[in-house]
């Protein structure tokens, strides 16, 4: 149980984080809303690159036992065909939400991420999740005494039943995206030619960075074909594949303000339906 | 965990690493494994094999394929033509260990050689993309907003605070790493290094150098950052 005093704190805690502009009340009505308000808010919030930051000092870090074993969580479901990476991407990275995007540690998202996929294609419920979240707790309410806390399932169950996603199948002793090859017909681009990013008004999902959009720049490399990832990170297999290419911006027209050499240049990869030819 | 014990801030247990006490993380990732393996969405024996396969890897063959490549035109050549069959020569076969690679880093492996007017780094400005396969686990500040938001806009000015100063007449190019191409650099053979071994220059293609932080110097095996902050139960060495 907890006390009122208790309740109070955690709410008083609750409340002080904010997550709005601060131009912009909470709660607005419609007609407090910008365009450009609405599209910040909803631009996915793992694009962080070039969003304006003060230094800090880079440090490493020494990775918990708990932070590599949810690295292997997160593969072992790869491999047995539960998810593809780029669906724990989007619920990890963009579907917390900012406070959680940018409050909590790197691989706590990525457990989060195990935890909702599991709910939400139905593999667990939330009951079994919360009643085993209680049993672990119990398990070592008197701490851990310097050992180390290990997973002790009941028994290992059948996966025969089990849905499953065709791409662990299908990549198997090709490798993704190599197991693509052929199906997307031939390139629209080729190396050297000038393109300009298309400024799509992408809701949930991208992985095209808004820093390039609307931008020209030159196909430095035809890639390889492969499903978009605004369509792997739904799951959907039935989507052709496409190719992708590493295009070259040079850095004095991206930016306004650019101040380092005129031939610095940034290479990002992009799938063709963001690119169209610019003569 | 709240509904357990009210005499305790529980929010602050995770952040003061003092008591003995299980996590929240811990307990989430503990649960979760359970459930997996009871519901036969993977077997232990997948999870065992991607565990060994997680605590082996590390920067060592990425090191060793600069170095080799620094002394052997043609494996050089072989290294920026197809770098997943030069991967294998220095051990690393990016189909492990599921015959398919690992699911998150893909199976698609790029050099980027530096010459002496062009200078690359790396980044992945959406989450920390990295070739895992072959250079281990990225480093803490490579997944933070701070690197990630800002080299790609002020690399000159970010590199500097690796101590990293490059002539104007060098192009730096910076290769954000969003999709699923892994990238790594190739960086230039230093001077005073003539005559030495495999050995001698794999010591010195630091981590840093092959995402392009620092250059490979002569005497210096370390990486820029040693400044650490320790886990709670770290990794078991």
């Amino acid at each position: 149980m907890s006390t009122a005093a208790d309740r109070e704190k955690q709410l008083a805690l609750v409340s002080r984080l904010k997550a709005t502009y601060p131009e912009i009340p909470e709660w607005p009505t419609p007609t407090m809303m910008t365009s450009e308000h609405y599209w910040a808010y909803l631009k996915t919030n793992h694009d962080q690159g070039a969003q304006l930051s003060v230094a800090e000092p880079f440090l490493e870090k020494q990775e918990e036992q708990w932070e590599l074993m949810t690295y292997v969580l997160c593969e072992a479901l790869g491999w047995s065909g539960i998810w593809v990476s780029e669906e724990r991407r989007r619920i990890g990275n963009v579907d917390v939400g900012l406070p959680i995007y940018l409050g909590l540690p790197y691989y706590a998202r990525w457990l989060w991420a195990v935890g909702k996929a599991l709910l939400e294609k139905n593999y667990i419920t939330w009951a079994e999740l919360t009643d085993r979240l209680t049993e672990v707790q119990e398990r070592y309410a008197d701490g851990l005494s310097g050992r180390r806390p290990e997973a002790q399932p009941k028994f290992e169950g059948d996966g025969s039943g089990v849905a499953r996603n065709r791409n662990h199948i299908e990549a198997a002793g090709k490798g993704d995206p190599a197991m693509y090859s052929g199906q997307a017909g031939p390139p629209k681009f080729a190396v050297g030619d000038r393109v300009t990013v298309r400024q799509l008004p992408a809701m949930f999902y991208t992985r095209t960075p808004e820093y390039v959009r609307g931008a020209r720049g030159v196909i430095a490399e035809v890639s390889y074909e492969s499903p978009a990832p605004e369509d792997e990170t739904w799951g959907r297999e039935d989507v052709k594949p496409e190719w992708f290419y590493i295009v070259r911006f040079k850095q004095s027209e991206l930016w306004d303000s650019y101040a380092g050499h005129r031939d610095d240049a940034l290479q990002t990869e992009i799938p063709e339906r963001w690119l169209h030819g610019t003569g | 965990m709240p509904d357990h014990d009210p005499d305790h801030d529980h929010h602050e247990r995770t952040v003061k690493p003092m008591v003995d006490e299980i996590t929240d993380f811990e307990v989430l990732e503990i649960a979760l494994r359970e459930l997996c393996i009871e519901k036969g969405l993977f077997t232990a024996e997948q999870h065992r094999i991607m565990t060994e396969y997680a605590e082996q890897i590390g920067p060592t063959p990425a090191a060793r394929l600069v170095a080799r490549a620094w002394l052997d035109p043609e494996f050089r050549g072989l290294a920026l033509r197809d770098p997943m069959a030069a991967s294998k020569e220095v051990g690393v076969d990016w189909l492990d260990p599921t015959g398919f690679g690992t699911p998150s880093d893909f199976a698609a492996f790029k050099i980027l050689e530096d010459t002496p007017t062009v200078h690359h780094v790396i980044v992945c400005a959406l989450c920390s993309c990295y070739p895992r396969p072959i250079l281990g686990n990225s480093p803490e500040w490579y997944r933070t907003p701070n690197y990630r938001r800002r080299i790609v806009r002020w690399p000159r000015p970010v590199l500097a605070e690796f101590g990293l100063e490059l002539p104007e007449d060098v192009e730096v190019r910076v290769q954000d790493s969003n999709q699923k191409h892994r990238f790594m650099v190739m960086p230039l053979r230093p001077a005073g290094t003539e005559g030495w071994t495999e050995e001698q220059l794999a010591e010195i293609i630091t981590r840093d150098s092959l995402i392009g932080v620092a250059l490979p110097r002569p005497g210096v095996t370390t990486n820029v950052t040693t400044r650490t902050s320790p886990a709670r139960r770290p990794v078991a060495e």
